[in-house]
C-alpha cells in the first residue's frame, strides 16, 4: 500500500537552532500513530515542518505525501492536499471571529453541536481569552471542517479534563478514524493513547525518532517507570 | 442612490443629483439654507458654494443618507455641510464619499458642522472610498449639547494620495460620545487630528483610532482629550505596520484642567504577527487571504 506520509532523513532549523536532526518516519492511510517525547525534543517542530510553517527551514531531507514530494510546498497547498494540524498553543487573532474563519476554510459543514459548542462560542474572537479546553475544541472544530486525510494532533490531551478528553477521543474516532483519516497523536503525557490505541508509538529524543513500538502500553510503562532517558538504552530502539 | 427611497442628499462632482426630503426633515443645498434661515449664518459666516444642509426637526423612522462622489477628472469639491438634530430625537446617518473611477485626480474638501441638541442622539457611519490619485481634506466639528449622544465611525478603507482629517468635538453637560476612526492606509500620506473637549460636568468620551500602514504609507495621528470639568475620557490608539516602507506616528495627549476628571489612554504600534499569518495559512488561506483577514479584524471591518 502506498505510504500516506513519509519523512526522509529530515533536518530542520528554527531561530538559528538545529531542531530536527534526521527524522525518518512513515505513515499509511487509515492508521493511528503516536509520537511521544519530553519537552523540547522537537515534536511540535516536526508537526509544524510537516505543515510547512515558514518559521522553520528544512536543511536536508524531504517530506512526501501520497508519494509526491511536498518539501517546498506552501502551507496552504499542503492543507489543500489534506494535511491538517491542531496547534498546541494557537495564537489569538483580535477582531476575527471563529465563525468568520470557519466560513472561509470549511470544505464540509461540521455541526459545532457535536462538540457541545454553543453558537455564542463561534461568535467569539479567535482564541482570545479562550480557556485551555476551549482552544482545543476550537482547533478540533476547524480541522473537522477541513475534511482532511491526515490530522496531526499536537498535545490535544493537555488542558482537557478526563471526561472531556474521553468525549474528544470519541469524536476523533467517530469523525476521523472510522472514516479512514490517518491520525498522528503528539503527546507528552500519553493519556489520550488509552482511548485511541495507536498502531505504532514513536519516541522522539533530541530531534530524532529513536523508538518505534507496536505496544503503546509498553512504551508508556517504560517512560512512567524510568523516564525518557531509559529510552536511549532501550532494546526496542529504532534504527 | 437611485433606488434608495430614504436617500436624502446625493451629489456628483458639483451637481446635486437628488434631494429626497421626508416629513420631519429639511434638506437643502447649504447655499440655499444660508439665504433662507437667518440662524444658519451662525454656522456659515459666508455663503457656501456647495454642500448640504440637513435639519432634522422631528423623529423619523428611517436612516438619513448622504452621498457625495467625484465622477469627472480633476474636480475640486469644497463642501460646507451642516446637520442639526433637534431635541430628543434619535437619528441614524449614513454618509459616503468616494471617487467613482480610477485616476480622476480629484480633490474633496469638506467642512462640516454637526449639532446635537439636548437629549438627542446620532449614530453616524461615515465611509470613504478613494483612489490613489485623489486628495481629501475633512474638517468636522461636532457640538454635543446637554445629555446628547454621538456614536461616530469614520472608515477610510481605500485611501487617497493625501488625507487630512481634523475632528473637533465639544461636549456640554452630560453629553457622551463614542468615536472610531479607521484608516487603512495604502500608498497614502495621512495626517489625522482629533480633539475631544469635555467642556462641562458629567461628560464622557471614548476615541478609538485604528490605523494600518501599507505600501509606503506615512500616517501621523495626533489625538487629544481636554477635560475642563468633572468628566471621563479615554483614548485608544493602535497602529499596525504591514511593511518596512511604511511609518505611523501616534501622539496621544491628555490635558486635565479639573481634579475630578479622569483621563486615560493606551497606544500601540505593532507589526503583523508571523504566528497569526502562519496559523491562518495552515488552515488553508493564502498569505494574502490571511493578511486580509487579520487586517479586517484589526480595523473592525465586517
Amino acid at each position: 500500500m502506498k505510504m500516506l506520509l513519509t519523512l526522509k532523513k529530515l533536518y530542520a532549523v528554527g531561530n538559528g537552532k538545529k531542531i530536527l536532526k534526521g527524522v525518518d518516519f512513515q505513515m499509511r492511510p487509515n492508521e493511528v500513530q503516536a509520537l511521544l517525547g519530553p519537552n523540547a525534543s522537537g515534536k511540535s517542530t516536526l508537526a509544524q515542518v510537516i505543515l510547512g510553517n515558514p518559521k522553520y527551514r528544512i536543511i536536508k531531507g524531504g517530506v512526501f505525501f501520497e508519494g509526491k514530494e511536498i518539501t517546498k510546498l506552501s502551507p496552504e497547498k499542503r492543507v489543500k492536499l489534506g494535511i491538517a494540524l491542531t496547534w498546541q498553543t494557537p495564537p489569538a487573532i483580535k477582531g476575527v471571529k471563529l465563525s468568520q474563519l470557519l466560513k472561509k476554510i470549511s470544505k464540509i459543514k461540521f455541526e459545532s453541536k457535536k462538540l457541545d459548542l454553543k453558537p455564542q462560542f463561534l461568535e467569539r474572537e479567535l482564541n482570545l481569552e479562550f480557556s485551555g479546553g476551549e482552544k482545543k475544541l476550537s482547533e478540533l472544530l476547524q480541522i473537522l471542517s477541513l475534511n482532511p486525510k491526515l490530522v496531526i494532533f499536537d498535545e490535544i490531551d493537555s488542558g482537557l479534563d478526563i471526561k472531556r478528553l474521553k468525549e474528544v477521543a470519541k469524536i476523533i474516532k467517530k469523525e476521523l478514524v472510522v472514516r479512514g483519516v490517518s491520525i498522528l497523536l503528539i503527546t507528552h503525557s500519553g493519556v489520550i493513547l488509552r482511548f485511541l490505541k495507536p498502531k505504532i508509538t514513536n519516541v522522539m529524543l533530541d530531534g530524532k525518532i529513536i523508538c518505534k513500538e507496536k505496544d503503546y502500553q509498553k512504551v508508556l510503562r517504560t517512560i512512567k517507570k524510568y523516564g525518557y532517558e531509559k529510552c536511549k538504552k532501550c532494546k526496542l530502539l529504532a534504527d | 442612490m437611485k433606488n434608495v427611497k430614504s436617500a436624502n442628499y446625493w451629489q456628483i462632482d458639483h451637481k446635486i443629483k437628488q434631494i429626497y426630503e421626508k416629513r420631519g426633515t429639511i434638506i437643502l443645498p447649504s447655499s440655499e439654507a444660508w439665504g433662507k434661515f437667518k440662524w444658519v449664518k451662525k454656522y456659515f459666516p459666508n455663503k457656501p458654494k456647495e454642500g448640504y444642509f440637513i435639519w432634522v426637526k422631528k423623529q423619523v423612522d428611517f436612516p438619513l443618507f448622504v452621498c457625495v462622489s467625484i465622477g469627472a477628472k480633476k474636480i475640486q469639491q469644497s463642501l460646507e455641510n451642516l446637520l442639526i438634530v433637534e431635541k430628543n430625537l434619535r437619528i441614524s446617518l449614513q454618509g459616503t464619499c468616494d471617487s467613482l473611477k480610477k485616476n480622476l485626480c480629484g480633490t474633496h474638501k469638506a467642512q462640516g458642522k454637526i449639532v446635537l441638541k439636548e437629549e438627542s442622539s446620532l449614530k453616524y457611519n461615515h465611509l470613504h472610498f478613494w483612489d490613489k490619485k485623489d486628495a481629501v481634506e475633512l474638517n468636522y466639528e461636532f457640538i454635543l449639547e446637554k445629555n446628547s449622544k454621538l456614536d461616530y465611525t469614520y472608515k477610510n478603507l481605500f485611501t487617497p494620495k493625501k488625507l487630512k482629517i481634523n475632528t473637533l468635538l465639544t461636549l456640554f453637560e452630560g453629553a457622551s460620545c463614542d468615536i472610531k476612526i479607521v484608516v487603512n492606509g495604502i500608498q497614502t500620506k495621512a495626517e489625522i487630528k482629533d480633539t475631544l473637549v469635555l467642556r462641562e460636568k458629567g461628560t464622557s468620551g471614548i476615541v478609538k483610532l485604528r490605523l494600518v500602514g501599507r505600501e509606503k504609507s506615512s500616517i501621523s495621528a495626533y489625538s487629544q482629550i481636554l477635560a475642563a470639568a468633572q468628566s471621563k475620557g479615554h483614548l485608544d490608539c493602535r497602529g499596525l505596520l504591514v511593511d518596512k516602507d511604511s511609518k505611523i506616528s501616534l501622539t496621544p495627549q491628555l490635558i486635565c484642567q479639573n481634579k475630578n476628571a479622569q483621563l486615560t489612554h493606551e497606544a500601540s504600534i505593532g507589526k503583523i504577527s508571523e504566528d497569526e499569518l502562519n496559523y491562518l495559512r495552515m488552515r488553508g488561506l493564502t498569505q494574502n487571504e490571511a493578511l486580509k483577514l487579520i487586517l479586517t479584524g484589526f480595523l473592525g471591518v465586517k
